[in-house]
C-alpha cells in the first residue's frame, strides 16, 4: 500500500477553533493548581483570554472563503459570523459565571473547559461541510452541555435538568445520526457539495423514499436541538433547572449553532430538495410560534418564560431559513445577534435578582425593582420589549427583516404568523415589565447590607448575597445592544449581509 | 485449516449462545455471552472482515461486556436470580419469536441459493473495508473528524469525572502553601487522600461528624 499523505491543514483558517480548544485544554490544566485565586480568578480570565483570541482570529480571517482539511470544514463569512456570535455568548457566560455556584461545584477548571469545548463544538457545527464533521460538532456541543446543566450537583432540579437534557438530547442525536446515514445511503456521499450534486442530477422534487426518510429524521434531530415544537418539551425543564449562566449559554449559543448548521445543511447540501423540506419547515415554524407563545403565557418563573419565549423565537428564525434565499439568511443572522444580546440581558437580570433576593427565578424577584434597581430594571425592560419586537429596538428591525424575507420568498402567510405570534407574545413580555415597574417591592425581600461579594461562603448558599458588578455590567451592556442597533442597524446589518453573501449560490 | 477454525468458532458460538439462555447464574450467562462474541469475531475473521472482527472484540466483548459484568455485580449474583419466569405466556412468546427468527434466517439463507456452499469464501484481498483502508480514511478524508472525536472523548471523560467526583464539603484551604502543594492538584497523591480519610496537608472535617458521608462511602465500598 502506498503511504497515505495527509490533507493540507490551513492553520490560519482553523485558528479560531484552535484558540477555543487550546484554551479549553489550558484552562483544564490550570484549574488543577491549588491556590484559590488561581481557580476563581485566573481560570475565568484565561477562558476570557482564549475567547478574545478566538474572536480576534475570527475577525482576522473575515475574508476567508475556503474549504479546509479535506473538505471537512468550510471557513466563510457565515461560519465566522456565527462563530463570533457563539464566542460573544460564551464570554458573557463566563462573566455571569464569575461568582456563580455552578463553577465552584463542578470545579472551575472543568467548568470553563467544558464551556470552551462546547463553544468549539458550536464553531465546528457552523463550519461543518461534511456529514461526519456535522455529527461530531453536534456531539462536541452537546456532551459538555449535558454536564454543565447538571453542574449544581446539590440542587436536585439541576440534576434533573441535566438528565432530561441528556436523554432527550441523545434521542435527538440518534435521530439525526440515523437521518444522516440514510441521506448518505441515498446519495452515496458525505460532503455537502457532492450531496447537492447528487440531488441536482435527480432534477425536480426528490421522491426517493430512502432520502426522504433521512431528510425527515435529520429535520427531527436538528429540531430537538433548536427546540422547535413539537420537539421542545425538554426546553422549559432543562432551562429552569440548569444553572442560570448555563441556561443563558444554551438559550443563545446553542440556537446560533443549530440554526447555523440548519442554514448550511439545508441551503447547501439539500438546496435542490427545497420543495421537499420547505413546506415541512414552514409547518414546524408555525407550530413552534403558536406553541411557544401560548406556552409562555401562564409561566411564573422567568427562566421558564424565557425558555418558552426561546421556542417561539426559534420559530420566527426558522421562517427565514424556509424561504432559502440570501435575504432570509441575512434576516436570520441579524435576528440571531439581536436575540443573543436581548436574552443575555434578561438572563443577567435573572442572575442578579436570584442572588439578591434568594427567590430564585420567580417573577416575584423582579417586583418593584423599577424604583430600587433601575440598572437592572431598564435592561430587563429593553430585553422584553426587544424580544416582543417593539419599534426602536433591534428586535423590531430583526422581525421586520424576517417578515420581509418570508414575504419575499413567497411565504407571506408565514410573515402573518410571525406578526400574530409577536402580538400574542406581548401578553407575557409585558407581564414581566409590569411586575418591575407597577408593583411594589415585596417586603420580604431581604436587603443586603455591605454584601460579602469577595468572600461568598464556601458551601454555596442559595441565600441572598450581592449580585456583583460584572452581572450588572453584562445587563447594561447587553441592553445597550438592542437600543443601539435599533437606532443604527447599519453595522450589524453589514455583518448579516456578509454572512449571507457566503451563500452565493442562492439569490 | 479454515474448516477446522470454522467448526471451532461455530461450535463455541452456538455453545455460548445456549449457555446464555441455559445458565441460571447471571454472571456465568454474561461470561458465556463473552465466549459467544469472541467466537463470532473469529467467524468474521474467517470472512476476512478484519475490521468488523476487531470492532466486535473491542466494542462488544470489551466495553459492552464490562458494563454487563458491572451491572450483574450490582444487582446481585448467585442468590438473586435475575431470571423471572412468568409462566407459560412468557415461554410461548419466546418460542414464537424464536420461530419467527428461525424462519426469517432460513429464508435468507435459502434465498441465496446456497451458492456459497461450494465457494472458497470471500476473496483474500477484500475490495474495501480492510483495517488499512479505514485507517487511511481516518488520516486523510476524515482527519478532522478523527481529531475532533479525540477532543470529544476527552471532554466526555472530564464531564464524567465532574459528575462522579466526591465533593470535598467544607474543604479548608491553607493560606500559605509550599511550591509542591501549589503545583499538586487536589486529589492526587497519597492513598489516604484518595480514599478521603486525609486531605494532603489540609485536614478534612472529622468523618464522624458526617454520618451521611460515611454512609455514602460505605455504599461506594460495596460497589467497588
Amino acid at each position: 500500500m502506498i503511504a497515505a499523505t495527509g490533507p493540507h491543514i490551513d492553520v490560519e483558517a482553523l485558528s479560531p477553533l484552535l484558540a477555543l480548544t487550546g484554551g479549553g485544554l489550558v484552562v483544564l490544566l490550570v484549574g488543577l493548581l491549588r491556590p484559590r485565586v488561581v481557580r476563581e480568578v485566573l481560570v475565568p480570565l484565561l477562558a476570557l483570554a482564549s475567547l478574545a483570541a478566538a474572536l480576534g482570529l475570527a475577525i482576522w480571517q473575515w475574508d476567508a472563503d475556503e474549504e479546509i482539511i479535506a473538505g471537512a470544514l468550510r471557513v466563510d463569512t457565515l461560519a465566522l459570523a456565527f462563530t463570533a456570535f457563539v464566542i460573544v455568548a460564551a464570554a458573557i457566560t463566563v462573566l455571569l459565571s464569575w461568582r456563580a455556584v455552578a463553577p465552584r461545584e463542578a470545579a472551575h477548571g472543568e467548568y470553563y473547559a467544558m464551556l470552551l469545548v462546547s463553544a468549539a463544538g458550536m464553531s465546528v457545527l457552523v463550519q461543518a461541510q461534511n456529514l461526519v464533521s456535522l455529527f461530531i460538532g453536534f456531539e462536541l456541543l452537546s456532551v459538555p452541555l449535558y454536564v454543565l446543566c447538571a453542574s449544581e450537583m446539590r440542587r436536585s432540579s439541576s440534576l434533573e435538568a441535566g438528565l432530561k437534557y441528556l436523554i432527550i438530547g441523545s434521542v435527538g442525536s440518534a435521530t439525526l445520526l440515523y437521518g444522516l446515514a440514510l441521506i448518505y445511503g441515498a446519495t452515496g456521499r458525505t460532503d455537502f457539495a457532492a450531496i447537492a450534486d447528487a440531488l441536482n442530477s435527480v432534477g425536480g422534487p426528490v421522491s426517493d423514499p430512502l432520502f426522504l426518510t433521512g431528510l425527515a429524521l435529520s429535520v427531527v434531530g436538528l429540531a430537538f436541538k433548536v427546540s422547535v415544537a413539537p420537539f421542545h418539551q425538554w426546553t422549559p425543564d432543562a432551562y429552569e433547572g440548569a444553572p442560570t449562566p448555563v441556561t443563558a449559554f444554551m438559550a443563545t449559543a446553542t440556537k446560533v449553532a443549530a440554526l447555523g448548521v440548519i442554514i448550511r445543511f439545508f441551503d447547501v447540501a439539500l438546496i435542490n430538495a427545497q420543495p421537499d423540506w420547505a413546506p415541512a419547515l414552514a409547518a414546524l415554524a408555525t407550530i413552534t410560534i403558536v406553541v411557544g407563545n401560548v406556552g409562555a403565557i401562564g409561566q411564573t418563573s422567568v427562566k421558564r418564560l424565557l425558555a418558552w419565549s426561546s421556542v417561539a423565537q426559534a420559530g420566527y428564525m426558522l421562517a427565514g431559513i424556509v424561504v432559502g434565499t440570501q435575504h432570509g439568511i441575512e434576516a436570520v443572522a441579524f435576528y440571531l445577534a439581536a436575540y443573543l444580546v436581548m436574552n443575555m440581558a434578561a438572563f443577567a437580570v435573572v442572575v442578579a435578582r436570584a442572588r439578591e433576593t434568594g427567590l430564585g427565578d420567580a417573577i416575584e424577584a423582579l417586583e418593584g425593582i423599577g424604583q430600587s434597581k433601575p440598572l437592572l430594571a431598564w435592561p430587563m425592560t429593553i430585553a422584553m420589549l426587544g424580544l416582543a419586537g417593539i419599534p426602536g429596538t433591534a428586535g423590531f428591525i430583526g422581525k421586520f427583516f424576517l417578515i420581509d424575507g418570508a414575504v419575499d420568498g413567497d411565504y407571506a402567510w408565514l410573515g402573518i404568523v410571525i406578526v400574530v405570534g409577536s402580538a400574542v407574545s406581548l401578553v407575557y413580555y409585558l407581564k414581566v415589565v409590569a411586575a418591575m415597574w407597577m408593583r411594589p417591592a415585596p417586603r420580604s425581600v431581604p436587603v443586603l447590607a455591605g454584601g460579602a461579594v469577595d468572600d461568598p461562603p464556601a458551601d454555596a448558599p442559595a441565600g441572598p448575597r450581592a449580585a456583583g458588578g460584572e452581572v450588572t455590567l453584562v445587563a447594561v451592556g447587553c441592553a445597550a445592544g438592542p437600543v443601539v442597533f435599533g437606532v443604527l442597524p447599519g453595522p450589524l446589518f453589514d455583518i448579516a449581509r456578509d454572512a449571507a453573501a457566503a451563500m452565493s449560490h442562492l439569490f | 485449516m479454515a474448516e477446522f477454525f470454522y467448526f471451532l468458532c461455530a461450535i463455541v458460538a452456538i455453545a455460548g449462545a445456549i449457555g446464555v439462555v441455559a445458565l441460571r447464574n447471571p454472571f456465568y450467562a454474561v461470561l458465556s455471552l463473552v465466549c459467544h462474541l469472541f467466537a463470532l469475531a473469529g467467524l468474521f475473521l474467517l470472512l476476512r472482515a478484519e475490521f468488523v472482527a476487531f470492532a466486535q472484540i473491542v466494542v462488544y466483548a470489551g466495553a459492552v461486556m464490562v458494563l454487563y459484568v458491572f451491572t450483574v455485580g450490582y444487582v446481585g449474583g448467585d442468590d438473586e436470580s435475575v431470571r423471572p419466569w412468568h409462566g407459560p405466556a412468557q415461554k410461548g412468546v419466546a418460542l414464537v419469536f424464536a420461530g419467527m427468527l428461525f424462519v426469517e434466517l432460513c429464508l435468507a439463507i435459502l434465498g441465496s441459493g446456497l451458492k456459497a456452499l461450494d465457494g472458497e469464501g470471500a476473496p483474500y484481498e477484500a475490495g474495501f473495508g480492510s483495517p488499512g483502508q479505514i485507517g487511511e480514511l481516518f488520516l486523510t478524508t476524515f482527519l478532522f473528524a478523527f481529531e475532533a472525536a479525540s477532543i470529544l472523548l476527552l471532554i466526555a471523560a472530564v464531564g464524567a469525572v465532574v459528575l462522579a467526583r466526591r465533593r470535598g464539603a467544607g474543604r479548608v484551604e491553607a493560606d500559605r502553601m509550599t511550591f509542591t502543594e501549589f503545583m499538586r492538584p487536589i486529589g492526587t497523591g497519597t492513598t489516604a487522600e484518595a480514599v478521603g480519610t486525609r486531605d494532603a496537608g489540609i485536614n478534612l472535617p472529622a468523618p464522624a461528624a458526617e454520618p451521611e458521608r460515611e454512609q455514602l462511602e460505605s455504599g461506594r465500598g460495596e460497589r467497588a
